[in-house]
């Protein structure tokens, strides 16, 4: 009855309270949806091994799983998918280059610098990544680590080269979306 | 409490921006990326050369080595599609040095040789539709090169003007030393940079142009759309020049001119002998749209609604739906189908347009979001096998941002059951599947759009449901006389304010040729006196060189369809080489003989990984936007609801005081 009463004479205040909430439990979801598709990635990625084509991770998913990522130091592992179309990117570090990853070899993976991708900022020069795709092994070693200014250029994607290049937001703690700096993480491959 | 809600705003604002971040569909594919800036301080000059429906295109850029070594490097360029490239030149100090094509092989073979003695070389591959890379070997240090690169290009005419595009955007990448992955592996943070990232980003690009308009006639109006340029009139014609001559060259560059009403031309019959043979242009520029009666339409619109289409793509293209319901006339038929990974057809056949039938696909509409993977074939299969209206022509128009696995049967397919329709197709974004919907268009006698920018979806679909809407000449013939061979092999059907646009190759020169086709639903027939021919001197070859570049992209075409690749090679290097012509398989090469570096000093890019091998490819794409912005989002949603919270239970607790009795 008292709550009632109160309602009725703050509803201002309880409208904000709600939305509010609203908000928190939105801003809450993206994490928890990065960390969940994962798991139904992952159980894609075993079905692609397997020897489905083109398993999807969820009946409605317009994309693929085509590569594990792997930091051994620091115990990561994470799938990559396939497109970087903003709703990818929400599921996963996803791939660049617009051909498929067996017949590319200047890769170029993209991720959220606030989920998958946030421990791009832990990396060090000299570390190994690891990418396992269908078909095969690729360890790289980080050579060159930095930050750029996507105003003024673009990616060149060369297929003649053989590289990894891991890209993310930057600064890692803007507190906004949307700037235009980008970090740049380039890896050799280890021979 | 008012900062509680203005909290609640910026909040609000947030989320937006969150979900705009998402959507920037930033294609990351090879799109050429407009607003994008060179990296590197270089001048580029156009020279523009336009005759009748012709156009000459010569691009100089200048280049520095700014270095202290020797350099080798590597720049590529955009060129618009179907342009005949033809010419290459450099400059090295006072010497002048003219491209030869060659086999692509031996040119590379020559290059290479070139390079290694310590001469100034260049050569120019092909390597994509309309990509190019050029390498420039054995630059001294503080050297500055000049290159020129020369082309053939079609003026299109529509809606009574004569438009003209350069691609501009497609910002050139210099990589003076080239990228050596050993040097990377070796060093790490004092290697070359990796091409990620921008060397000069300098501002002191300049971009000079200088077009020749060539004509007897007077013109009604001549206009750059995206530049301001100075236009004065000469003796035979117009030149038009840049008014600032510092232009970034961050976007395209459009010259629109209009004849004046009198000249008009209905029909153009350019002619070309070489001695052996007789190369024609013929352009029949469309009835005016008032002479059009518009003729019943059975249209049927197909929309890809898988999830890539989320954001602008969609809300655009619902919109152009829409709009296109409510441009239809009276007597057409319409259906509606949307494909993910299903196929829903809103109606099972095609309904009169009635206000009911138009309510019930505006709902359909509304209702359309995207989710799904994207598949295409059932939905093309069925929209052609819809029961047919008779008497109606039928329009098919399939909208999609995806691409296709099965192209070859598909396009079978659409040639098999075509019937009496016709087939249009729009790619949104970079579209992969660009050949695919060029050809399904080609094939299905419609047309192609290719709508880069999700923005522009709605502008550019009004444009199509506009021209689509009065098909001015159908089931077009052509009777040469001759043995012929021309392109396109495929006449399309004429709409208002198209041409119709015929190239072709003659034993002798034609004494009549004869169209025919229907007109407002008559039969309709035009005699063209070969005698009325405007025929070009010896030495411009330009018809000659346009139509081998025309048969040379239907031959590529035909490797789709199982065509012999080993044949077809032969067959392009044989046309390449005959018409001088660079394609996939013949490149440009130039050669200074004297050399110049002395092959004890070390030329920088000694290292470069081997020229490009065949089928590789290079992609230039925007960076993606990568940040959810959800921390700062919960952190201020928490904060204003622990606030808001505790002030009502602060309020609750005071209750009985604050009541008033």
């Amino acid at each position: 009855m008292i709550l009632l009463h109160v309602l009725r004479r703050h509803w201002l205040l309880a409208a904000v309270s709600l939305t509010a909430a609203v908000f928190s439990f939105d801003a809450l979801w993206i994490p928890v949806k990065a960390e969940l598709a994962q798991h139904l990635l992952e159980r894609a990625w075993l079905r692609t091994l397997a020897g489905e084509p083109d398993a999807k991770p969820w009946p409605w998913a317009d994309t693929r799983a085509v590569a594990i990522l792997e930091v051994p130091r620091l115990g990561l592992h994470e799938i990559v998918l396939e497109g970087s179309s903003g709703r990818n990117l929400a599921f996963g570090p996803t791939l660049v280059n617009t051909s498929a990853i067996e017949r590319s070899s200047d890769l170029v993976l993209s991720g959220h610098r606030d989920t998958h991708f946030s421990f791009l900022k832990e990396l060090k020069t000299g570390d190994v990544l690891r990418l396992r795709t269908v078909t095969e092994i690729r360890d790289y070693r980080i050579s060159r680590q930095e930050a750029v200014d996507s105003r003024g250029q673009q990616l060149a994607i060369d297929d003649r080269v053989d590289r990894l290049t891991l890209l993310t937001c930057y600064p890692f703690e803007a507190a906004l979306p949307g700037g235009s700096m980008r970090w740049v993480v380039t890896a050799l491959p280890e021979s | 409490m008012l900062v509680l809600i203005a909290v609640l705003l910026v909040l609000f604002v947030i989320r937006t921006e969150v979900a705009i971040a998402d959507e920037q569909e930033w294609g990351l594919q090879m799109k050429s990326a407009s607003g994008v800036f060179t990296e590197l301080a270089i001048n580029t000059d156009i020279q523009l050369d336009i005759t009748g429906l012709v156009a000459r295109v010569e691009i100089t850029q200048q280049f520095t080595n700014h270095g202290a070594h020797w350099a080798e490097g590597v720049y590529r360029f955009p060129l618009p599609t179907g342009a005949a490239v033809d010419r290459m030149q450099i400059k090295v100090g006072d010497r002048l040095l003219e491209g030869e094509i060659q086999e692509k092989e031996s040119a590379r073979q020559t290059y290479q040789t070139a390079r290694d003695a310590g001469q100034t070389a260049t050569i120019v591959e092909q390597q994509r539709r309309n990509q190019f890379e050029t390498r420039l070997a054995n630059i001294g240090p503080g050297e500055v090169i000049e290159i020129t690169i020369g082309y053939l290009q079609n003026v299109s005419y529509s809606d009574f003007s004569y438009h003209l595009r350069l691609p501009m955007t497609f910002t050139p990448r210099w990589e003076p030393g080239g990228l050596s992955t050993s040097e990377l592996a070796l060093a790490s943070d004092t290697s070359p940079a990796p091409q990620v990232v921008a060397r000069d980003s300098g501002t002191g690009h300049r971009l000079t142009l200088q077009a020749r308009l060539v004509s007897a006639a007077k013109f009604a109006a001549i206009e750059s759309r995206y530049h301001d340029v100075d236009i004065r009139q000469v003796d035979n014609g117009y030149t038009i020049e840049l008014l600032n001559a510092d232009e970034l060259s961050d976007r395209d560059f459009e010259l629109n001119w209009t004849p004046a009403l009198q000249s008009r031309p209905s029909v153009s019959l350019n002619t070309y002998n070489d001695g052996e043979s007789v190369y024609a242009q013929l352009m029949l520029a469309p009835p005016l749209s008032d002479s059009i009666d518009p003729q019943a339409r059975e249209v049927i619109l197909v929309i890809d609604t898988s999830g890539s289409m989320e954001g602008a793509s969609l809300v655009q293209a619902k919109a152009a739906l829409s709009h296109a319901l409510n441009s239809l006339g009276a007597d057409d038929y319409f259906n509606l189908l949307q494909f993910n990974s299903n196929t829903e057809q809103l109606f099972d056949q095609s309904v009169p347009v009635t206000q009911s039938s138009v309510y019930v696909a505006q709902n359909f509409i509304t209702g359309l979001h995207a989710n799904g993977g994207t598949d295409m074939a059932p939905a093309l299969k069925s929209a052609l096998s819809l029961p047919e209206i008779p008497q109606l022509m039928r329009q098919v128009v399939f909208i999609t941002d995806g691409a296709v696995g099965n192209e070859t049967e598909l396009l079978q397919k659409v040639a098999q059951d075509l019937g009496n329709s016709r087939m249009f197709t729009v790619a949104i974004g970079s579209a992969p599947n660009s050949w695919f919907m060029r050809k399904a268009a080609e094939i299905g006698r419609g047309s192609y759009v290719n709508i880069g920018k999700p923005e522009e979806v709605a502008e550019q679909m009004s444009a199509l449901w506009g021209r689509i809407q009065l098909p001015a000449l159908t089931d077009i013939c052509v009777e040469w006389g001759d043995a012929a061979e021309y392109y396109p092999e495929i006449v399309p059907d004429l709409y208002a304010g198209e041409p119709l646009w015929l190239l072709a190759r003659l034993p002798s020169e034609p004494t009549m040729i004869g169209l025919c086709g229907q007109l407002n639903g008559l039969d309709w027939n035009l005699n063209i006196n070969g005698w009325d021919a405007a025929s070009s001197g010896p030495g411009e070859d330009n018809l000659a060189k346009l139509w081998a570049r025309k048969k040379i992209e239907a031959l590529e075409d035909g490797l789709m369809f199982g065509a012999d690749p080993e044949l077809t090679r032969l067959e392009i290097t044989g046309l390449a080489l005959d018409y001088g012509l660079l394609t996939r398989y013949t490149s440009l090469v130039a050669v200074d003989k004297t050399p110049r570096r002395a092959v004890a000093e070390a030329l920088a890019s000694t290292d470069i990984p081997g020229l490009l091998p065949a089928g590789s490819s290079t992609q230039l794409a925007g960076y993606p936007k990568t940040a959810s912005g959800w921390l700062t989002q919960l952190l201020l949603s928490l904060f204003v609801l622990l606030l808001a919270t505790s002030m009502l239970l602060f309020s609750g607790n005071r209750l009985p005081m604050t009541k008033p009795s």
